[in-house]
């Protein structure tokens, strides 16, 4: 699972079948503390997430285990609003 | 499998239901030196098994979803072992 920073939706008419009904949503990545990272993900919403919301999204196969996700060409879904992030432990 | 560190904890209440009791956690992937190697990821921990300071052993990919009874859960990390010592 990575952080992400959800930061816009995308809108399309001509798609796959199974993606009919699915909110697509652009995902910026970001480190534990919020930082934004280089890579984009375009995800599938499984919780109703919303622009601006500090995620987390699971990417992979992995991505199919949802009810809102089997059996669709997915590779990338919203499983979680985060609230907050502990670091608890200093590595050293 | 690999070995790494509990350095953190994620709080999520809006998450799949398939989700709901499952703790998250940062994790610090750790040589047998107990050096950081690569840099931290979020690890599930299906069993509860692991605390902060904990080091512990994960899997990555499919196999993190077998870690789940279920077998049905959108997770790309799972916490399988609590580590004792490393001989």
């Amino acid at each position: 699972m990575i952080f992400a920073k959800v930061i816009g939706t995308i809108v399309s008419t001509q798609k796959d079948s199974n993606l009919n009904g699915k909110k697509l949503l652009l995902c910026k990545e970001v480190d534990h503390s919020g930082k934004p990272l280089e890579t984009y993900h375009v995800a599938v919403d499984a919780v109703q997430a919303g622009e601006g919301s500090f995620v987390l999204l699971s990417y992979g196969s992995s991505a199919r285990m949802t009810d809102e996700t089997k059996n669709a060409p997915i590779d990338a879904v919203v499983i979680a609003i985060i609230d907050d992030v502990q670091i608890t432990h200093q590595f050293k | 499998m690999k070995l790494g560190v509990v350095i953190g904890v994620v709080w999520a209440s809006r998450k799949v239901e398939a989700l709901d009791a499952c703790r998250m956690y940062i994790v610090q992937p750790v040589s047998s030196e107990n050096n950081p190697v690569e840099s931290p990821l979020v690890v599930a921990d299906p069993k509860g098994l692991a605390a902060s300071g904990d080091k512990i052993v994960y899997v990555t990919s499919t196999d993190a979803v077998e870690a789940f009874d279920s077998g049905f859960v959108p997770v790309n990390a799972s916490v399988v072992e609590l580590v004792d010592v490393v001989v």
